[in-house]
């Protein structure tokens, strides 16, 4: 559910480091690899604001009637929130774009082209607070997407809600 | 908590161009009774026996109300990452699922597996459910179990904007919330009903009027400019300040229908009939636990003080469920109290429904007859406001069952 981020910066500060230090000591149940991803392979993500700027008009088009316009998800459907980022956490991204264009959208799979479904990753990771390293767009072809990994939830998204 | 005035909301309804306000005006349409019974059947109700020496039990409990709506944030605190889920004054119960689907989504996101939930109300018990099915391993810590928590001193139905949140406070950033909450919660409710014990039930509820449903007297109380408001006192000092989001989930809540003339079977001019969601303390309250209990979860009974008490827990995240309780544990001085009293008689499962009438609700439920005057005085939401007095009030609870008792003392059975 997306929220307001009125943080004090006491908190960003802090929970970073507890961030951090979870992603260092903890691989996540979905991951094959030890190491957290955003600093961990060497290979941090990067995505270009044209990308999130096109995922978002995909996500608005193909995905938001079922996921709700703020990836909230449902009753009856996964989030694409908190609990998204904790499935994918240090998964390699291939799997994600792999799935996306396998599986999404449920009534017209396989529909969306490469750059589009890099586009909607892009756009994920941006909503659920993953900062770009690089003006670099995140690549389309499955073998460099194999070598980065989903970062582990950062600070603004494990931190959410207005006190 | 306190329900609504039906026919209050009817007018707001209204206002905003609902049909619903069309069906009210004119009670010889009466298109939507139509459509579940003959026209012309009168419901057949058996009267429900209201006296005030029939009480068994008077309970108080205190909503934990905050103008800005629940505490759903997360801090760091002690080493551990808290993510807060408290504060949803009447509406606790019914956005129960929703809240902690939100704020276990929180938890998950830290990709811990081990979480301590604070409190076994029913936002603590919902809470570690949720985080149980999300594959967290979960220790209650808690200083009540649920028969002696706050949460059972509700009167236990469908009210999720009840003492929520102030309009201006809460912003509309909180209503969109509010609607995910409210929508998440009734759909996983759903999986609750029919169950032996009927934890989860429905009633057929009646708003009752000597008058008519655009009366003058159903018209909120405008708001006395000379009291000021939230944002210029500190507490709330009128009705039109409470926030009210009914109106967006309306395509899911059943809808009232008018009972018109010769199809109101009781002895008052106006009667509207709507179905509401009902929770059996016991039999809900049981089940939860034990599925709890079943799916691995530790409770330890543990009471807290100061948030720096949380260190010693082995969980290195916390969803802290405390209720009303926070304003002092967690020192949270923006929680108000809003007092609220219901008065239990022995169950009467001959007659299964519910009713409000002159400011006092009745709902026949499997373990006693509630009866609660939630608005006797005209104050409309701002009935218990401020109010801490966390001790029961038998003439107050004299009062409302009177209110019912009278009604049946004109109730003439009808159809034999």
């Amino acid at each position: 559910m997306t929220l307001s981020f009125t943080l004090r910066v006491t908190f960003v500060v802090s929970v970073l480091v507890a961030c951090l230090h979870i992603g260092q000591a903890w691989a996540g149940p979905h991951s094959t690899a030890q190491a957290g991803s955003q600093s961990g392979s060497g290979h941090a993500v990067s995505f270009s604001a044209e990308q999130v700027a096109h995922g978002a008009q995909i996500y608005a088009g193909a995905c938001a009637m079922c996921h709700g316009a703020d990836l909230e998800g449902g009753h009856d459907v996964p989030d694409l929130g908190t609990y998204f980022t904790a499935r994918w956490a240090n998964t390699p991204i291939d799997q994600l774009a792999g799935y996306i264009s396998r599986a999404m959208p449920l009534m017209a799979p396989g529909t969306l082209p490469p750059q589009d479904t890099a586009a909607l990753v892009a756009f994920l990771l941006h909503q659920n607070g993953v900062i770009s390293a690089t003006d670099a767009p995140l690549p389309m072809e499955e073998a460099r997407l194999a070598k980065l990994r989903f970062p582990v939830p950062s600070a603004s998204s494990v931190m959410g809600g207005k006190p | 908590m306190k329900r609504r005035d039906l026919f209050a909301a009817s007018l707001a309804a209204g206002i905003m161009g609902s049909t619903r306000r069309v069906r009210a005006a004119t009670p010889d349409a009466s298109a939507a009774l139509g459509r579940t019974a003959l026209h012309g059947t009168i419901p057949r109700i058996v009267p429900v026996r209201a006296h005030a020496d029939q009480i068994m039990d008077i309970k108080v409990c205190l909503r934990p109300f905050r103008p800005a709506g629940p505490r759903m944030d997360v801090e760091h605190v002690a080493g551990k990452t808290v993510v807060h889920n408290y504060g949803h004054g009447g509406s606790g119960w019914s956005l129960s699922w929703g809240a902690a689907y939100m704020a276990v989504g929180h938890a998950a996101a830290t990709l811990e597996r081990k979480v301590a939930v604070v409190g076994c109300g029913i936002i603590g018990l919902t809470s570690a459910l949720t985080a149980q099915r999300a594959g967290l391993d979960v220790t209650i810590y808690t200083r009540d179990l649920l028969p002696h928590t706050r949460s059972v001193r509700a009167n236990g139905s469908w009210t999720p904007d009840s003492r929520i949140a102030l309009t201006q406070q809460a912003g509309p950033e909180f209503a969109r919330t509010w609607e995910k909450m409210a929508r998440y919660s009734w759909q996983t409710y759903r999986d609750y009903l029919g169950m032996p014990g009927n934890p989860i039930d429905f009633r057929d509820n009646y708003t009752l009027s000597d008058t008519a449903p655009d009366a003058a007297d159903h018209v909120p109380v405008p708001a006395d400019a000379a009291k000021g408001t939230f944002a210029t006192t500190g507490m709330p000092q009128s009705s039109a300040e409470f926030a009210e989001y009914a109106s967006r989930i309306s395509d899911i809540i059943p809808a009232p229908e008018l009972l018109a003339g010769a199809d109101n079977p009781f002895p008052v001019a106006y009667a509207r009939r709507t179905p509401l969601m009902i929770y059996n303390f016991g039999a809900y309250g049981h089940l939860l636990l034990e599925e709890f209990h079943q799916a691995g979860g530790r409770i330890v009974i543990r009471e807290f003080h100061t948030p720096s008490d949380l260190a010693d827990l082995p969980e290195r995240v916390v969803i802290n469920c405390p209720g009303y309780a926070a304003r002092d544990w967690w020192n949270d001085k923006s929680l108000i109290p809003v007092r609220g009293q219901t008065s239990w008689l022995p169950p009467q499962p001959e007659a299964p429904y519910a009713l409000e009438y002159k400011g006092a609700a009745m709902i026949s439920k499997s373990d006693g007859v509630m009866i609660q005057g939630y608005d006797m005085y005209g104050l409309g939401e701002m009935d218990g406001v401020g109010n801490s007095f966390e001790h029961p009030d038998r003439a107050e609870a004299e009062k409302a069952i009177a209110i019912i008792g009278d009604l049946f003392t004109r109730f003439q059975l009808r159809d034999g």
